[in-house]
């Protein structure tokens, strides 16, 4: 816990001592006639002197702050707040704001998958009384997140991007390959190379010669394990044997071209999965009662950049007023 | 005109202004009389100055010489006046009632009024100021220009040291043998001292001594603020408290030491005079001259 740092806080105790000046003083006013009185014992009053006053003030700033960056506190300021996930639409977005009753929130455009994370950093920033709207395409998080304070989530699902993958056919027999990548459906389009290029992902082999020692590729699935030496050494998954070489990852089978729809399913599938990144699930409007115990994420770095420059600029300070003193 | 009274006192330096207040208020009882008339003899001129008497001044003498002369002193005063300030540290004392007051700017107003009862009666007069161990001396004179360099004297003083001792005291105090009149203004509160010696000297040489002894309404009545630490301002660094159970012996040994002082003086044929200084300065100032003619 950084807040067990503002115990560290009586050490600004150290720098008022040592520029306290013990001095013992007699205060005593003239009294013409006090030689008829009896005489007492000087009443010593212990009268704090304080010596470069500034100077003081400077080196408890600098400790002062230099136990705020390490407890790196929290000042809660955010009020009402819209979160909008990046990519939303923009006319949907406002109607939902309006509908919301949120027009004069805040609004705070993040990334959709950090949305939701983002909130539960800063939770400690936000007045207790602040209402959140979460916006857009977010995605289904694994667990129900737990805040404190109330959350409304409106998501409008957005049609997955379109990506291309190139692909590479070296084979005595491409129409059969090709028939199998023109069957694929989904966001994922194949865009068939002539001859392996740079932007290739995909080079199938199905030649009997090795292919060009220069020829690199992430993946390459072959038919002819004994082209590739590194297959010597592979790991099998039932009737596909895999490794790691030097020219990319190489998957080899002696099926293929899978000759039923089902096997070149389940090898596109795996090819999807293993290699490209899901298509996240996007989470159902909903509104998320607080949770009084949830716990709180420690905001961390809200003040530090700041802090740290009043840090650096209060040495420096410290310094230059130390030499002059001295000098 | 009412006597002015202490506490319009502390709100002036003006010494001139006060001693025309003073005066007023005195009247013209305490005058030993001027010597006017056939005995007194044209001795000199002088250039005019300002606070000569109009009705000094020698007109013939102006359509003459357009100038201004004044026909100097007529006669030759066969007493001079001397006027005795101590201004040690313990003269400071202040008034714990009236703010601005001290014994020392009371003393001063005195001493002024003093002067110029002296300058008016055409009698010499000088200063001596007893003050941080050294005697500051202003020779006898007359006519108004003494009288402004004895305000100007009285003004500059500051109450500060000790007494001087014995033998700067006497090499101080040149008097002459003639008979003089000397007004002493001082608190008495070191006694036997240089000064107390001096006084009892001078009365033995004949010279008619006058001496105030000032003291302060709290003094008198033991009425100081408990609250704060004392220490004497003429003497060692020791610390002194006031309190409710300690204003009984406060009293007592106060008593015993003036008791003690009164009856040395009286001994001593010197004249003293017990004044407050939260009293008018006029009623002061009567009493004092009054003292004097009694005798």
């Amino acid at each position: 816990m950084t807040s067990l740092w503002w115990l560290a806080l009586p050490t600004l105790l150290l720098p008022i001592w040592w520029h306290r000046k013990k001095r013992v003083q007699v205060k005593a006013e003239p009294l013409a006639s006090a030689r008829f009185l009896p005489r007492t014992e000087p009443r010593q009053m212990r009268v704090w002197r304080w010596s470069d006053i500034v100077l003081l003030i400077v080196r408890c700033l600098l400790l002062a702050c230099a136990i705020a960056w390490l407890a790196d506190p929290v000042f809660p300021w955010r009020g009402d707040t819209v979160v909008i996930a990046q990519g939303a639409d923009a006319q949907w977005v406002e109607r939902e704001i309006k509908a919301a009753g949120y027009g004069e929130a805040a609004r705070q455009l993040l990334p959709a998958a950090q949305a939701l994370a983002w909130l539960r950093a800063h939770e400690r920033e936000f007045t207790p009384g602040a209402r959140w709207l979460v916006l857009g395409d977010i995605p289904m998080p694994a667990m129900l997140p737990q805040f404190r304070r109330p959350l409304m989530l409106r998501t409008l699902a957005r049609p997955a991007p379109r990506t291309e993958s190139h692909v590479a056919i070296v084979s005595a027999r491409p129409q059969e390959w090709q028939r199998m990548f023109a069957a694929i459906d989904g966001p994922l389009r194949i865009v068939l190379d002539q001859s392996p290029g740079a932007a290739t992902e995909l080079i199938v082999w199905d030649a009997p010669d090795a292919p060009p020692a220069t020829l690199r590729a992430p993946l390459w699935w072959t038919t002819n394990a004994g082209a590739f030496t590194e297959l010597a050494q592979s790991k099998a998954i039932g009737a596909m044997r895999y490794a790691d070489g030097a020219r990319g990852r190489v998957w080899a089978s002696t099926a293929w071209p899978p000759s039923d729809p089902a096997a070149a399913r389940a090898l596109l599938d795996s090819w999807r999965e293993l290699q490209y990144a899901p298509i996240p699930y996007t989470a159902p409007s909903m509104t998320f009662a607080p949770t009084p115990g949830a716990a709180v994420d420690y905001a961390s770095g809200a003040l530090r950049d700041f802090l740290m420059l009043a840090l650096v600029a209060l040495f420096a300070i410290e310094r230059i007023l130390t030499h002059a003193r001295r000098t | 005109m009412a006597l002015v009274s202490s506490a319009l006192l502390a709100h002036t330096t003006d010494l001139e202004l006060v001693i025309r207040h003073v005066l007023a208020g005195l009247g013209q009882g305490v005058h030993a009389g001027r010597e006017r008339g056939a005995g007194v003899e044209f001795s000199e001129y002088r250039a005019y100055a300002p606070g000569d008497e109009w009705r000094r001044v020698d007109w013939k003498l102006l359509a003459r010489a357009d100038r201004y002369y004044v026909r100097e002193a007529e006669r030759d005063s066969h007493v001079a006046v001397w006027l005795l300030l101590d201004a040690s540290a313990s003269m400071a004392e202040p008034s714990r009632s009236i703010q601005g007051l001290d014994k020392l700017g009371y003393a001063r107003t005195l001493l002024a009024c003093i002067a110029a009862i002296a300058q008016r009666q055409g009698d010499a007069f000088g200063l001596a100021v007893l003050s941080a161990g050294r005697v500051q001396f202003l020779p006898a004179a007359r006519g108004p220009r003494q009288l402004q360099r004895v305000l100007a004297t009285l003004k500059q003083v500051q109450a500060e040291g000790a007494l001087p001792d014995a033998d700067v005291l006497r090499t101080g105090l040149r008097f002459t043998a003639s008979p003089s009149l000397i007004f002493a203004a001082t608190d008495f509160l070191d006694w036997p001292s240089s000064l107390s010696d001096a006084l009892v000297r001078l009365r033995h040489m004949r010279h008619d001594v006058r001496a105030v002894c000032l003291q302060t309404e709290a003094e008198c009545e033991g009425s100081f603020d408990s609250g704060p630490a004392y220490r004497d301002p003429e003497r060692d660094t020791a610390v002194f408290r006031f309190g409710a159970d300690l204003r009984e012996g406060y009293l007592r040994n106060r008593e015993q030491h003036f008791a003690t002082v009164t009856a040395s003086l009286r001994a001593n044929d010197v004249l003293q005079v017990a004044a407050r200084i939260e009293q008018a300065p006029g009623e002061v100032l009567r009493q004092w001259l009054r003292q004097g003619g009694r005798r």
